[in-house]
């Protein structure tokens, strides 16, 4: 089997050879077979990855101990469930699943634009194949995950050689969330590429600017969507593994996910400005672009082993193919831009500084200096070696730091740009539209105050978490108000209604409520408290209005580890709330590493975060560490609302017609309906 | 292995049971924590503060025992009555500035703080800029940002084009 992984592997690279070179060469001559047989071409190199992927799980299914991949990433004990995850736990897994995620997309794209956009199609069939070239070189060439053991014999000559077993999973790896969250994550570092595609086969064919956005406008949100649920997955899982009591580190890594999800963001607003008012068709093909080689550089960072140390990048052996490609595409804009860039005029102007176009704009510049930070800071411990011989850490004080007031500009900008008119808003329309906003977001603050929320950037937060609630809720109230009296459906009848006429818009909004909703979780932050304490059975550790006893503890063995757990009686106040149960999981063929399971009490209000640090190496006893979270759930709650949000986006707009047949028309304040009813239509027209 | 490691901790929770009073202490002090929250372990392994280290998969979730150390260490300098700043000069004077958890507002370091301030007043700059220039052009000047009627009609004739050979 993994010979026939290895040579599905080989003839995905000939076949992206010929869909890239025949595909030049189908644009240049035009010719009908020769386009077919480079789209063909294109779909087989998707199939023989499949293959190859295929092959390397049955290799892991079937622990095939004679392949490097294998016992560096699997053992017979583990579970069937971690040997899919097995597949990107490696540098060559991980590549080779980048390559499967992204033949997903373009086998997609392949096969529903067959019959479709027959002239463009040759160019996105060829930057798809580059880009599938690319990492199947390294497949190939430099990072093969179907290479065999071999060991010397008297002789000299290399012979197979089989491992009785392997080393087993990583065990931070073997957690349910590992399971989910890279594939989320790749599938939005790969979908971007689809957009890339579409927007450099449009420049590189002359279309004018606004063509390409017209057709990848489902593909980016799809992208966005995986992105966003893969830092979030991300995030939780490092919160309920890695037991330091946070959910995000500014470690490279996670940063490397966030840069591409930041310019992805910028787009999916700043494309508005080109559907309509047809102005930023430059700055968003440049917008794409950047996205997706920050995609590149995020795979690079996450998969390369530069983890800890963003100056090995220069020592890691896939660095300079990353580098040379990078370098490459852009090369590839740059020169596509020069030469098509007449394409890309803005026609349209605005009549002044208070519109919902400068507010896109700011929106864009916040989005892009915040990328700029992330990414400077993350590269800074290498600018400062360079420059002084002197390595300087960045660590998430920096981050913190520097990135809260950008959030809270943004979340104020989230509040404010749905509200502004295009081309100009007037003082009065401000006032009508930002009184309640801003009285709901003064009546938040004070809550908080009161509740004991006292941190100035936590309150101010909050303050512009009721402000952008209140213009979302004004947004939809006003919409419904209007479909109601006009067709006699209750109001919230009347809000569903209404998402589902423009779902892209609504579905916005929904978007724009997750991320308040994480924000709140965010504010939480600035109150943690945590205690840590080796404690004897029936010690108690007192935290916030929580009591802590450790009531016992046992040993639990399982097929692929053996778990240390402690029984932890939780008392708020004499009442008993609950039992928890933290614990350390020392696997199988990694006896130097172990795996943390962290017992959440989780509520509205807080997270009771508590675990089992380990034996106290002095005392010999058990040290237990315990954190006090406000607020955290709100950032997963805010997680499904964005996922939500995004799904509702995605689904074609509902006919306002099909409802309003047969209606009856309201007997009450008719003058207020059509009032109304003009409004809306005014508002309806542009998202 | 395993079944040795298991025993062990048994035999660990039957020595607890019969010694329940003892409770033993962390080792360093809260101040010696916050302090070390300025500071990057230097295990190589974590990535984390000193303070902060909660040293993901080993043995113990953290502090880390170089972390510990470097606590302890933190201790003594305020034993002797050292000032925060002074114990966070000492840790660079051993460790370099690669100590450091964020960089100093002093030389090499504040470039690092002035660079998002750069960003955001250059950005700002350069987007009122561009909204003045839209804002001051005249209504329909679809003509003027387009350059030249006969520019017009090149984007029309690459928009038939594009109409032609795409549909969605």
């Amino acid at each position: 089997m993994d010979v026939f992984g290895s040579f599905s592997l080989l003839l995905a690279f000939v076949c992206a050879v010929y869909a890239v070179i025949g595909g030049i060469f189908a644009i240049r001559t035009r010719h009908p077979l020769l386009i077919k047989s480079t789209r063909q071409a294109g779909i087989a190199t998707c199939v023989l990855i499949f293959l190859a992927t295929i092959s390397l799980e049955y290799l892991l299914f079937t622990d095939n101990f004679s392949l490097a991949y294998v016992v560096s990433h699997s053992n017979r004990d583990l579970s069937a469930f971690y040997k899919v995850a097995a597949l990107w736990a490696g540098q060559e897994g991980s590549l080779l699943f980048w390559s499967t995620l992204l033949s997903v997309y373009v086998l997609s794209v392949l096969i529903a634009y067959r019959h479709k956009n027959g002239e463009l199609m040759p160019y996105v069939g060829v930057i798809l194949a580059g880009v599938q070239l690319f990492f199947l070189t390294l497949n190939n060439f430099v990072e093969n995950p179907f290479k065999t053991l071999g060991v010397m014999n008297a002789s000299g000559v290399l012979e197979p050689f089989t491992r009785m077993d392997g080393n087993g999973l990583n065990p931070l790896l073997q957690y349910p969330e590992m399971v989910i969250h890279p594939p989320n994550l790749y599938s939005g570092y790969t979908g971007f590429t689809i957009p890339f595609a579409f927007a450099l086969a449009a420049l590189l064919a002359r279309y004018p600017g606004e063509k390409w956005i017209h057709l990848t406008r489902k593909w980016t949100m799809v992208a966005w969507c995986f992105q966003s649920l893969g830092i979030l997955l991300g995030a939780h899982w490092a919160y309920a593994v890695l037991g330091w009591g946070g959910y995000w580190g500014w470690d490279p890594v996670e940063n490397a996910s966030l840069l591409p999800w930041l310019t992805g963001t910028a787009f999916l607003h700043s494309v508005m400005m080109q559907e309509k008012r047809g102005m930023m068709k430059v700055w968003n093909v440049w917008l794409v672009f950047c996205t997706f080689l920050l995609c590149i550089l995020g795979t690079f960072l996450t998969r390369s082993g530069v983890v800890s140390s963003v100056h090995a990048f220069a020592n890691s052996h896939i660095g300079p193919w990353f580098v040379g490609f990078m370098m490459v595409i852009l090369l590839v804009c740059f020169v596509a831009y020069f030469k098509n860039r007449d394409y890309l005029k803005s026609e349209n102007m605005l009549d002044s500084m208070v519109s919902r176009e400068s507010s896109f704009l700011f929106n864009n510049l916040l989005f892009l200096v915040a990328c700029i930070a992330v990414l400077s800071g993350t590269l800074f411990p290498v600018f400062s070696e360079w420059f002084t011989s002197n390595r300087i850490s960045v660590g998430a004080p920096f981050f913190n730091k520097v990135m809260i007031p950008i959030g809270l500009a943004i979340l104020f900008l989230t509040g404010v740009g749905p509200l502004l008119a295009w081309r100009k808003t007037s003082a009065d329309s401000l006032k009508r539209n930002f009184g309640w906003p801003l009285l709901v977001g003064v009546i938040s603050a004070v809550l908080a105050f009161v509740m004991g929320y006292r941190d100035g950037a936590a309150m101010l937060c909050l303050f512009l978490c009721g402000f952008v609630t209140w213009t979302i809720v004004l947004e939809f109230y006003r919409g419904a108000k209007v479909i109601s009296a006009r067709t006699g459906m209750s109001k919230m009848m009347s809000a569903h209604e209404l998402a589902m006429r423009n779902t892209r818009r609504y579905g916005g909004y929904v978007v724009h409520f997750g991320m308040v909703l994480i924000f709140i979780g965010l504010a939480g932050a600035a109150f943690n408290t945590e205690a840590q304490k080796a404690m004897s059975i029936g010690d108690a550790l007192k935290l916030g209005p929580y009591t802590l006893v450790l009531q016992s503890a046992d040993t639990k063995a399982e097929k692929n580890y053996t778990a240390q757990r402690m029984i932890v009686e939780v008392l708020k106040g004499n009442k008993q709330i609950m039992m928890l149960y933290p614990e350390k999981r020392q696997f199988q063929g990694n006896e130097q590493a172990a795996g943390t399971m962290v017992a959440i009490y989780s509520t509205l209000r807080e997270d009771l975060y508590v675990v089992y640090a380990g034996m106290d190496p002095e005392a010999n006893v058990p040290v237990i560490h315990a954190f006090l979270n406000p607020l955290v759930k709100w950032i997963w709650l805010g997680g499904v609302w964005v996922v939500m949000g995004t799904l509702l986006a995605l689904m074609p707009n509902r006919r306002a017609g099909l409802v309003l047949a047969g209606a009856p028309q309201p007997s009450t304040v008719p003058g207020e309906a059509v009032l109304h009813t003009q409004n809306i239509a005014l508002r309806e027209g542009h998202d | 292995m395993i079944k040795a490691k298991r025993m062990a901790f048994l035999f660990a929770l039957v020595a607890l049971a019969a010694a329940p009073l003892v409770t033993a202490q962390v080792g360093y002090s809260q101040r010696a924590k916050a302090i070390g929250m300025h500071l990057k372990c230097m295990c190589k392994g974590c990535d984390m503060s000193a303070g902060g280290c909660a040293h993901p998969g080993g043995a113990f979730s953290g502090p880390c025992d170089t972390a510990k150390a470097m606590l302890k260490e933190v201790d003594a300098h305020l034993a002797k009555g050292e000032s925060e700043q002074q114990i966070i000069d000492a840790f660079v004077a051993e460790y370099g500035t690669v100590v450091y958890v964020e960089p100093p507002k002093k030389g090499f370091g504040l470039v690092a703080w002035l660079m998002p301030v750069f960003y955001s007043v250059v950005g700002f700059g350069l987007v009122i800029f561009v909204v003045r220039k839209w804002a001051i052009r005249p209504h329909g000047a679809g003509a003027v940002a387009a350059g030249s009627a006969g520019h017009n009609e090149a984007m029309d004739r690459a928009r038939a084009q594009a109409a032609r050979e795409t549909e969605d």
